[in-house]
């Protein structure tokens, strides 16, 4: 709000007023954009009216802004009491497929790092064998078959357990990949002004930013755990999840952090 | 004037308003005011959302129109429209003399 008139309040009321009008709108953003068009050009009309009686500019501004009334006067209460529930039903599934279309691909970025951690440091860089004891004969038979290559049956259930490790985030990532094509051709087709203000602008930055980071100290832990208690086997496939956690939750928290500091409307992208 | 009631006959006197000539939302306030000899000074507003509601339910039609340098959206009756006002126009003067006759006043 502009507040530079010497009398106190704003320097620019209508302007003031199209902004606070702006966050109360619903509708498609065709309808907001000529509802937005039709109340200035009101506006206009009638501070020139004022003006015409004596006023000067601001508080003519001032007097048509008064007439006009609360912003919310000018939204259909109706449309947007019916529209909500739908709305936000929406933004949650919007939201749900944005969180595994992140993760998905976090998850895949984790499987690149471990695939080289693994050509550097071997299968046991990213793997771990059970513990002796808790695999039968027949596990044994059955590693040794799908890697007949292998000295020995810790070593091919070493590269099995890799290899699953690998599939996995694959796996993940394809999915990824499927969650934020939905999200994307979905948030097309939804681009109405309910399902943006269902709920906050960054809500999606901040979920990504809180999860990552708790998926950064759980993984983080669970590699310490590794280089202490295994001598580092295993410990990159948790390092390189919180490696890829550590850089999705940054991004997001540096954007979110951007993102409260210049409020916006539109969601998600 | 209670607001109330005013709100409840909103869209009958936008369409009383807009039936001879079409003209924007300014223009449509100003009238209704003018037409009631400054008693339903309404909070401007208010008219926009009844504007909007009269054009979906096809009883107004509207084109955007360049006047005097700015762009305005001029609202105009449409048959449909005239027939609401029609049978408004008829439920009124029902209800007025009606009620007229039951609470004891006079006529205008």
């Amino acid at each position: 709000m502009n507040v530079d008139d010497p009398r106190g309040g704003s320097s620019e009321p209508i302007e003031d007023y199209l902004d606070q009008l702006l966050l109360t709108l619903t509708g498609s953003p065709r309808n907001v954009r000529h509802t937005l068009a039709e109340v200035e050009s009101h506006l206009r009309d009638s501070a020139e009216a004022a003006r015409r009686d004596g006023l000067d500019e601001i508080a003519a501004e001032r007097l048509a802004v008064e007439r006009m009334g609360s912003s919310l006067g000018v939204r259909d209460d109706t449309r947007l009491g019916r529209l909500l529930p739908l709305a936000r039903r929406r933004r949650i599934v919007l939201v749900t497929l944005f969180l595994g279309a992140v993760g998905g691909i976090a998850i895949g970025v984790a499987g690149a790092i471990a695939g080289v951690a693994r050509i550097v440091g071997g299968d046991r860089a990213i793997a771990s064998p059970f513990p002796s004891g808790s695999y039968s004969a027949a596990d044994c038979r059955r590693w040794m078959h799908l890697y007949p290559k292998a000295p020995d049956c810790v070593t091919a259930m070493t590269i099995d357990h890799a290899a699953d490790f690998l599939r996995n985030c694959a796996v993940a990532a394809f999915g990824g990949v499927l969650s934020a094509l939905a999200f994307l051709w979905l948030r097309r087709r939804w681009h109405e002004r309910e399902v943006a203000i269902a709920l906050p602008s960054s809500f999606e930055d901040l979920a990504v930013a809180v999860l990552s980071a708790l998926v950064v100290v759980a993984t983080m832990a669970q590699a310490a755990d590794s280089f202490l208690v295994t001598k580092g086997v295993g410990a990159w496939q948790w390092v390189s999840l919180a490696i890829a956690a550590a850089a999705t939750c940054l991004f997001f928290a540096v954007r979110l952090v951007h993102r409260l500091g210049r409020p916006r409307l539109s969601w998600v992208g | 004037m209670d607001a109330n009631q005013l709100r409840g006959n909103l869209d009958t006197l936008i369409l009383a308003a807009l039936v001879d000539s079409p003209a924007h939302g300014y223009h449509v306030i100003g009238r209704i005011r003018d037409r009631s000899t400054g008693v339903f000074d309404l909070a401007e507003g208010t008219v926009y959302p009844a504007l909007h509601r009269l054009e979906a339910a096809g009883h107004l039609r509207s084109r955007w129109e360049e006047i005097e340098g700015r762009r305005r959206k001029i609202y105009s009756v449409t048959p449909r429209g005239q027939r609401r006002l029609a049978d408004d126009r008829t439920r009124w003067n029902t209800f007025s003399s009606v009620m007229t006759l039951a609470i004891g006043g006079e006529t205008a």
